[in-house]
This record gives C-alpha cells, sequence and structure tokens, in this order.
C-alpha cells in the first residue's frame, strides 16, 4: 500500500505517472472549498458536483486510450454533439441509442484507419474529423431543439437507492475502464506501443509481436465510444439536441488526462490519475461558479491551466 | 517508350500541389455555371474576402515548414479586433493601433515559440490553448456584445482599387512575394528548408533548431496581427467572433498548397493558390445553395483529402 502510493510521487519512471500530485491537488481543493463555502459540503451540491463532472469523466477517459499510445483525438468534442443530435431525431429509443454507437463506432474507426493505414498524423485526422462531423450535425439539428427518450432522461436524473443515477454511470464507466486497461491483453498492448512510440522506438510493439495497427483502432473506437456515451449522458441532462455542446471538450478531457499525470508522448499514465483529473476540473468549475467568475474567464484560466500542465510535461520530440 | 515517357511525367504531375487542380476545376465550374461572373470587377471582390486569410497562411506555411502549426491566430485576430473597434484607445492613431497589433502578435508568438522549442510542447494544444485564453478574454472584456465601429479610415484604405486591383489584394500579393524571397534566397530560409526536412541532421549540421522554430512562430504571429488589421479593415462593425475560423481554414489551404509538416514542395504559391481555391469555393457553394454544415464538412474533407494524398506519397516515396 505505501509501495504503491510512493509510487505516485516518484520521479522515477512509474507506468501509472505522477497521479499523486493530483490526489493532493484534490484534497487540498475539497478542503478549501469545504472551509470557504457553506455551500460546497452539502449533499446536494456533491450530487450535483457527480452529475457535473460525469460528461468530462466519460470523454477523459475515452481521451485516455488514444493518449496512451501516443495520439490525441481531437474529433470528441464533435461526436458529443452528434450524438445528442441523433439522440433528439424522431424515433424509438431501442433504435436510437444502438444507432449512436453503431454511428461514433464508425467515425472512430475511420480515424483509427486513416491514421494508421493512410500515414496520417493524428492531430490532422482528427481535427478534419471535428469538421466534417460538425457539419454532419449542424444539418441534422441546425439549433438546439428535439426531444430526448424518456428512458435516457430517467437514466441520468433518476435516482437508486436514495443515490443519484449519475453515481452508477460513474462507478460503471470506471469499472469498465479499469477491466479492459488493466485487465485485458488489449491494456496492456496500448501501454507496449505508447511506451514504444515515447522513447522513439515506433518498431519496438511490433517487435515483440503486438499488432499495433489493430490495437491504434480499436483505441481510437473506444475513444468514440466513450465520447458517445458522456453524449448520450449529456442529452438525459440537457434534454435536447444541441450542436454545440461538445464545443472544446476535447481540449478539456485531454486538460483532465494531463493533470492526472498522464504523458500526452504515450506509454505512461492511469485510469485513476484521469479521474482524480476531472475531479479537479468540476471542483475548480464548481468553486469559480460559487466564486461568481465570468464563464468567459473560466474558459481563459482553464486554457491557462491547459498550458501550465502541458508545459511542465518535457518530451523528446519538437513540433506538433 | 511511351511507357518510360510517361513514368516519370505521371510523378511529376502527381508532385504538383492539389491547389492547383482543384483552383482550376473550380474555375471551370464557375465558368460552366455563371460564365459573367468571370471579370476582373467580381472576382477582385471576391479575391478581396479571403486576403486576410491569404496573409495569415504565409505564417502558417512557415511553421508547417519547421513541422509545427500554429491555431492561435484566430485569439490573435479577435484581440486586435477589440482593441481597435472598443472605444479603450479613443485617441490612438492608425500608426499606434499598428504598432500595438504588431506588439500583440510578436509576444503570442514568442509565448508559442517558446513553449513548441523550448519546452517541447505539442504545438497543436499550445496554440489552441493560447487562442481560448485569448477569445475567453476578449469576451470577458466585451461581455460578448459586439464592440463598436472601425474607424473609417480603415475602410476606406481596405476599399481602394488601383485600375481594376483592389489594394488589399495586390498588399497581399507584395508580402507573398517578400516570404516567397525569404524563403527561396535568405539563410533563414535555408534553415527553415533543413529543419523542416530532419531536424536531428539540422542540429548536427550547426543549423540553429530552437531558435529558426521559435523565429518561425513570431514571424507567424507577427503575420497573423497583420491579417488582424486587414480583417478589421474589411468589417464596418467589430465583432466577438471575427476570424475564428481563419486558422484552420490556413492550415487547410497550406496543405492544399502542397506545404506539410516539413515538406515543401508546394513552396509559397502553392498555398496561394490554395487561398485562391477557397475564394472560388465558397463562391460555388453558394452558387448551388450549400450553406455553412456543408462549407464545414468541405473544410474538414479538403483537409482530409490532401493530408492523406500526402501521407500515401511519403510511405511510398
Amino acid at each position: 500500500m505505501i509501495a504503491m502510493l510512493r509510487s505516485g510521487f516518484s520521479t522515477r519512471r512509474s507506468r501509472h505517472g505522477l497521479w499523486g500530485v493530483p490526489l493532493v491537488i484534490v484534497l487540498v481543493l475539497a478542503t478549501i472549498l469545504t472551509v470557504e463555502t457553506d455551500q460546497f459540503a452539502t449533499r446536494e451540491n456533491l450530487f450535483n458536483l457527480v452529475a457535473q463532472a460525469m460528461p468530462l469523466l466519460i470523454a477523459a477517459i475515452g481521451q485516455l486510450f488514444v493518449i496512451l499510445v501516443g495520439g490525441l483525438d481531437l474529433s470528441i468534442g464533435s461526436v458529443i454533439s452528434f450524438s445528442t443530435a441523433v439522440l433528439s431525431l424522431d424515433g424509438p429509443a431501442a433504435l436510437l441509442i444502438p444507432a449512436v454507437f453503431v454511428l461514433t463506432g464508425l467515425v472512430g474507426l475511420i480515424n483509427g484507419l486513416v491514421i494508421t493505414r493512410l500515414n496520417v498524423h493524428p492531430i490532422i485526422a482528427t481535427l478534419a474529423m471535428q469538421y466534417i462531423l460538425l457539419g454532419i450535425t449542424r444539418i441534422l439539428r441546425p439549433v438546439s431543439g428535439g426531444d430526448i427518450p424518456r428512458v435516457v432522461i430517467a437514466a441520468v436524473q433518476g435516482s437508486f437507492l436514495g443515490l443519484p443515477l449519475p453515481l452508477f454511470w460513474g462507478l460503471f464507466v470506471i469499472g469498465l475502464a479499469a477491466k479492459v486497461l488493466y485487465g485485458s491483453r488489449f491494456g496492456l498492448h496500448l501501454f507496449g506501443i505508447g511506451g514504444g512510440v515515447a522513447a522513439g522506438m515506433e518498431d519496438a510493439a511490433r517487435n515483440f509481436g503486438i499488432r499495433v495497427d489493430r490495437n491504434i483502432v480499436l483505441a481510437y473506437v473506444a475513444c468514440s465510444l466513450f465520447a458517445a456515451l458522456a453524449g448520450i449522458f449529456l442529452a438525459g441532462r440537457i434534454v435536447s439536441g444541441d450542436p454545440n455542446v461538445g464545443l472544446l471538450f476535447e481540449l478539456d478531457a485531454i486538460t483532465a488526462v494531463a493533470i492526472g499525470g498522464t504523458q500526452l508522448s504515450g506509454g505512461v499514465g492511469s485510469l485513476h490519475g484521469t479521474v482524480l483529473g476531472a475531479v479537479i476540473l468540476a471542483l475548480l468549475a464548481n468553486g469559480m461558479n460559487m466564486a461568481n467568475i465570468s464563464p468567459f474567464v473560466q474558459t481563459a484560466i482553464k486554457g491557462g491551466l491547459l498550458l501550465a500542465i502541458v508545459g511542465l510535461q518535457s518530451r523528446k520530440k519538437m513540433g506538433l | 517508350m511511351a511507357q518510360v515517357l510517361s513514368r516519370p511525367m505521371l510523378r511529376r504531375l502527381a508532385a504538383v500541389p492539389p491547389a492547383y487542380y482543384v483552383f482550376g476545376l473550380l474555375l471551370l465550374t464557375l465558368w460552366l455555371a455563371r460564365p459573367n461572373m468571370l471579370n476582373p470587377n467580381v472576382l477582385g471582390i471576391f479575391i478581396r474576402q479571403v486576403v486576410p486569410l491569404g496573409i495569415l497562411v504565409l505564417g502558417q506555411l512557415l511553421v508547417m515548414r519547421v513541422r509545427s502549426i500554429d491555431l492561435s491566430g484566430g485569439g490573435v485576430i479577435l484581440l486586435i479586433n477589440y482593441i481597435i473597434t472598443s472605444r479603450s484607445f479613443p485617441d490612438a492613431s492608425g500608426l499606434t493601433f499598428v504598432l500595438m497589433a504588431l506588439a500583440i502578435g510578436g509576444s503570442v508568438g514568442l509565448l508559442n515559440g517558446y513553449m513548441v522549442a523550448k519546452r517541447r510542447v505539442s504545438a497543436v494544444i499550445v496554440t489552441l490553448a493560447v487562442s481560448i485564453i485569448l477569445v475567453g478574454l476578449v469576451q470577458f472584456l466585451s461581455s460578448g456584445k459586439p464592440p463598436g465601429d472601425v474607424p473609417s479610415y480603415m475602410n476606406e484604405i481596405f476599399n481602394i482599387k488601383l485600375g481594376v486591383a483592389p489594394l488589399p489584394v495586390l498588399f497581399w500579393l507584395v508580402c507573398t512575394g517578400v516570404m516567397w524571397l525569404v524563403m527561396q534566397h535568405s539563410i533563414y530560409g535555408r534553415y527553415v528548408e533543413a529543419v523542416g526536412e530532419n531536424a536531428e541532421a539540422a542540429v548536427f549540421a550547426g543549423v540553429p533548431v530552437e531558435r529558426t522554430v521559435v523565429l518561425a512562430h513570431v514571424l507567424a504571429g507577427l503575420i497573423a496581427a497583420v491579417a488582424a488589421i486587414v480583417q478589421t479593415g474589411s468589417i464596418a462593425v467589430g465583432s466577438v467572433r471575427v476570424g475564428l475560423d481563419l486558422p484552420i481554414l490556413a492550415v487547410a489551404a497550406t496543405i492544399l498548397g502542397g506545404v506539410v509538416f516539413g515538406r515543401g514542395e508546394g513552396g509559397v504559391w502553392g498555398p496561394f493558390f490554395g487561398v485562391l481555391s477557397f475564394a472560388l469555393l465558397f463562391v460555388v457553394m453558394t452558387i448551388f445553395g450549400i450553406d455553412d454544415p456543408g462549407k464545414l464538412i468541405a473544410q474538414g474533407l479538403i483537409i482530409l483529402m490532401a493530408a492523406i494524398l500526402y501521407g500515401w506519397r511519403s510511405k511510398r516515396g
């Protein structure tokens, strides 16, 4: 236990990255908010906080998959908006919900194939996808509106055993990601591929018999599917389809992953760090809202935070 | 015999930046659909609209030649537009505005360059983060409302015509010419080429790689400031949304013009025609009744197609 805790602070290379630092930040932020404000440590605010943080948490976990292999997915903001737009179309929930996952899985598949087979840089491929999908979303739903299936709204806004349902969404998503990342061969291979990329030895994983291209494609599919889940959750919260709801979400997700101690160059990172990163962003937003800070300034502060965090991560490669 | 001849011919044809084909194709489409639009006066107006983009592209192609990217142009343009159109500096003359704009562009470029070259941070993340900070700042200062009017002399300068040629278009041509000279005939141009081809080899050849990249970002920032001034001259009233889509269009035009991360077959004129292609593309799409969502899809597809083309070529070559 102590050894595990120590690994979170060790500057020696650990596969999990520096997740102890965000843990301390979370504790400090929570303490400050509890002491400074009366509203923070209330049952209502904490439950609300969970629901607020959930879309970002889900999207950030998806982003973690591609960041681990040294990639980046800038299209998830559009995937989220697209998912809410599809859900708001006319049709039975039994058709719309599977449609969301099939279509966004296809988006991830295209991202992955373009990157691995057609040799396009991940940032360029997913940036292009961000625009294409935003265009499609605006055709489906030019302005926010439409009706969301009742099942989705109930699954997001209801409660079970006296606890709000978003809490169970969080447990399910974290459990699922933990199983995939730490309990499957696919997860292990993601760390292997990324470790090679970060060390400048792109062929390392391939030489150990890992099917690099296929695993990278699957990572992008996973990222898109998690983003779709985040979109479904958001649709249940805002109760309409909105073409702009996912705007800049990709940057928040990257910030959350990076604050959680995951190296953007790949191979080093952790699920628990990412969860802590999303919690930090949620606590900051909660605190800034209570302090009545303008949403525009909040955006600027989040940009500054991202800049500071990535500025602290050293890597070998220069450029993109 | 024919086979022997055709192979290098084909290869040479494939090396021509896609911008020239796209430009030709769009010109043909326009000629078939609306032949009366193809006169210098009408085309001049269309081309004048993309001059800010054309200028921004000059910076973009420079940073992309050194395997970096600059997406902060939107924030720079927005901030400079806000400073000129808000009444924050009522007594400032045109020259003061130009100097302020260059100071802003230069310092943003310096920050980008430092983060990318010295701190080795991903250029996309740095420049996007800088852009959101600037956009957030402007929206906070203006509370989301349009700031005010553009000084009328700026509109007047923008509307000057020398013969059939609008002054902004001539200015863009001159800027592109200067950039061509820098890339072709200066030591700095050689450094840029060396860093783009192979940064590691450039280090061993004694090229100051980090300084070259920092300077590329500073120049891109200054160029974005110039684009901001031209953009401001092209509109009558300030806006809190102006120029936000320009950086991504600049990336698309640059890739279309044959300049992709380190590879610069397209030179300076390839991206120039990339911008012209976008000028025609918007006209053609408007003629065929394709609105904003269609334009977004087209932008994305152009970036994707051009990047796929180059990825495919570099894999084979």
